[in-house]
């Protein structure tokens, strides 16, 4: 038995009628890795988990978990369990015998799982609830049973599949936290699937961003903040405006590409004349009155300002297309002043970054 | 003059903290909290005038067609017979003195209780593995419904014809006759105890009344929630164990419902019992008739009242059960 944790090799799934789900992906997750699958829906993220815990199969390619094999193996055999989407508490049973669930099924005596059973329930603090049923209880409060039936047979990994969906935003930021906490008490593999970008950045160790059936990209929240790799990326992430255009010259690792609102440079390597495409971060967008300056820089409209408590989101106009600013929240009374008329938007040569095609 | 400002990092780890605390207070403030989904449902107040709209015809209903009968039947059962009815508001307990003047009825209500039982019981039997098989191991919903109206088969023909049907199968002449006497030569005369008797009504109820069991029991499966038993496999159950810990429970409100329309028809029954069981076999249904033809209405109305009673009894030990159970 090696160390090597999680890996997923060349695996698609296609589904009867030649749909796509899950198209070449390549993973290899450390153990005691907090990773996000993070996509739209429909982009085979749930597909990619449950063939991960067992509850569906690879087409092709191989899934093996510190070099075991997965494939074909019963979930009930993997040493890996599932936080269903909305929980899926047994609702006939009490919070007691939901975690004690798992063991019983491994043959554990009565009084043993019960003593680990309530360990783990004393773990995700409901020790008053344990007798309860699952419809006595809060949102948040099944959230955690989930975890606690899972925790308490030790698994070497654990899948949460959109776990926070069901809960209210308050709660979704307080069960953000103590996941997390969790996870780093625990030492665990986590993976969980989100749609929710700024879930999957507060969360993660590691992102995959998934769309149309591939992986787009991984990398740390910070490193997909700040360098999306593609358009898709870039979009799905939020916050970043997309400049597309011909690449006008390419020398000493910049290359300034013509857009058809000005002209742009960018750190990177490309040849003359080729399509090129690059992002600029909403926060890195500077507003203001100034003539536009001669390269990166361009004149946009001001539709509205948007407040969002500790910043304040510009929503404006590029010829018909948005673009984005993101200034403090001090500026709101000034920046509305401009609402509905022309300001420039300029960036510096290191907040632009390249886009692959 | 507007500058540039982008950065406000600082602000925002202080503003999550807040957030946080904020989300602690609300939840401890709604807690014990109503399962979700329910909160949601719940409209708009309405006026009391708009809810006693909506309840008025059910209510109308029952209480023209359920509550005045039943109070009819036990008024009249109180009352004095007369050679054509009844005298109307002459109270007496005659008619229960009556009933009970040979054992015959109390007799007839144990076999009857009896059989109720055992034909609830032979259908959960025979119907739940039918129920379990539509609704879990059918994959698509095409097959589940054309499956589904083969089981509603004996419900297109009519009543009686469904009873008569089991002549040619058990009478004198029919299918199982014929293989004792000229196949298997273990009789020298047909067996008349095939057709008129308690095992051919037992089986002719059976078939009548199963699909009560089947129906409900399908209808809980089939809106089984799938996580729960993916759930279970998850947590290393073998499927006979998914089926012990989660499917059976969970389909038991099904069950009850089916139970309960079973014996709650098969208590009442009385065409069959006549058909089938030739005269020679009573129920209570058969009892509450001759008296009504006789016509000792309170009498009739006396059996009546107390089926219905014994029938309530029956019915509140099922539910009081499935509380026992706590099901879901």
């Amino acid at each position: 038995m090696s160390d090597t944790g999680l890996v997923l090799k060349d695996v698609y799934r296609v589904f009867p009628g030649n749909v796509t789900a899950v198209s070449d992906v390549n993973l290899e997750i450390k153990n005691g890795e907090y990773v996000v699958f993070l996509g739209p829906s429909g982009c085979g993220k749930t597909t990619t988990l449950r063939m991960i815990g067992g509850h569906d199969d690879p087409s092709s390619g191989t899934i093996t978990i510190d070099g075991e094999l997965l494939n074909g193996v019963t979930p009930a055999k993997r040493p890996i369990t599932t936080v269903f989407q909305h929980y899926a508490l047994f609702p006939h049973k009490s919070v007691l015998q939901n975690v004690a669930f798992g063991l019983k099924m491994q043959g554990m005596d009565k009084a043993e799982r019960e003593t680990q059973a309530k360990a783990a329930i004393e773990l995700v603090g409901l020790t008053a609830m344990m007798d309860r049923k699952p419809r006595e209880l809060s949102g948040g409060q099944q959230q955690r049973v989930a975890l606690g039936r899972v925790l308490v047979t030790r698994p070497k990994a654990i899948l949460l599949d959109e776990p926070l969906g069901g809960l209210d935003r308050l709660l979704q930021l307080k069960m953000r936290v103590e996941l997390r906490a969790l996870q780093r008490e625990l030492g665990i593999t986590f993976i969980h699937v989100t749609h929710n970008q700024e879930e999957a950045l507060s969360m993660a160790d590691r992102i995959v961003v998934m769309g149309d059936a591939i992986v787009q990209q991984v990398g740390t929240p910070e490193k997909l903040a700040r360098q999306p790799r593609n358009e898709f990326v870039a979009t799905f992430m939020g916050d970043n405006n997309v400049l597309k255009g011909t690449i006008a010259s390419a020398s000493g690792g910049v290359i300034v590409i013509d857009t058809p609102y000005g002209k742009v440079e960018v750190e990177g390597t490309g040849n003359v004349g080729d399509e090129s495409s690059m992002a600029i971060r909403a926060s890195a967008v500077k507003v203001s009155t100034d003539a536009v300056p001669a390269i990166n820089g361009i004149k946009v409209r001001l539709d509205f300002a948007e407040y969002l408590g500790d910043s304040v989101k510009l929503h404006m106009d590029l010829d018909g297309k948005p673009f984005m600013a993101k200034v403090h929240e001090e500026r709101y009374a000034e920046i509305r002043a401009y609402e509905g008329k022309d300001i420039t938007a300029s960036w510096t040569r290191e907040d632009g970054h390249l886009l692959e095609q | 003059m507007v500058t540039s400002l982008s950065s406000n990092d600082h602000h925002a780890l202080d503003e999550a903290k807040a957030e946080v605390a904020a989300a602690e207070a609300v939840e401890k403030q709604t807690l014990p909290e109503a399962p979700l989904g329910i909160m949601a449902t719940s409209g708009p107040v309405r006026s009391p005038l708009v809810t006693l709209a909506w309840i008025a015809p059910g209510t109308i209903w029952l209480l023209l067609f359920l509550i005045a009968p039943l109070l009819m039947i036990v008024l009249v059962s109180l009352w004095e017979r007369t050679p054509v009815g009844f005298e109307a508001f002459s109270f007496t307990g005659a008619a229960y003195g009556r009933l009970f003047e040979t054992s015959v009825y109390t007799n007839t209500l144990r076999d009857t209780v009896i059989r109720s039982v055992i034909i609830t019981l032979l259908c959960i039997l025979i119907g739940y593995p039918i129920a379990f098989f539509l609704a879990r191991c059918v994959k698509t919903v095409k097959f589940q419904i054309a499956l589904f109206i083969v089981v509603l088969a004996p419900f297109w023909v009519a009543y009686v014809v469904r009873i008569v049907s089991w002549l040619p199968v058990l009478g004198r002449q029919g299918l199982i006759n014929y293989f004792l006497v000229n196949v298997l030569q273990v009789v020298q005369e047909p067996v008349d105890a095939l057709f008129y008797s308690t095992f051919a009504i037992t089986l002719a109820l059976i078939q009548l009344y199963v699909l009560f069991m089947v129906t409900p029991i399908f209808f809980q499966l089939a809106t089984l929630d799938n996580a729960s038993v993916e759930a279970a496999r998850d947590l290393g159950a073998t499927p006979s164990r998914v089926f012990r810990e989660v499917i059976f429970p969970l389909s038991l409100p099904g069950v009850l419902i089916g139970c309960i329309f079973v014996f709650v028809l098969t208590m009442g029954e009385f065409a069959t019992v006549r058909l089938i069981g030739g005269g020679t076999i009573q129920s209570v249904g058969t009892i509450v008739y001759e008296a009504y033809v006789l016509p000792d209405l309170p009498k009739a109305a006396a059996g009546a009242t107390i089926l219905v009673a014994v029938m309530t009894v029956g019915v509140a030990i099922m539910l009081r059960f499935s509380k026992i159970r706590e099901v879901v």
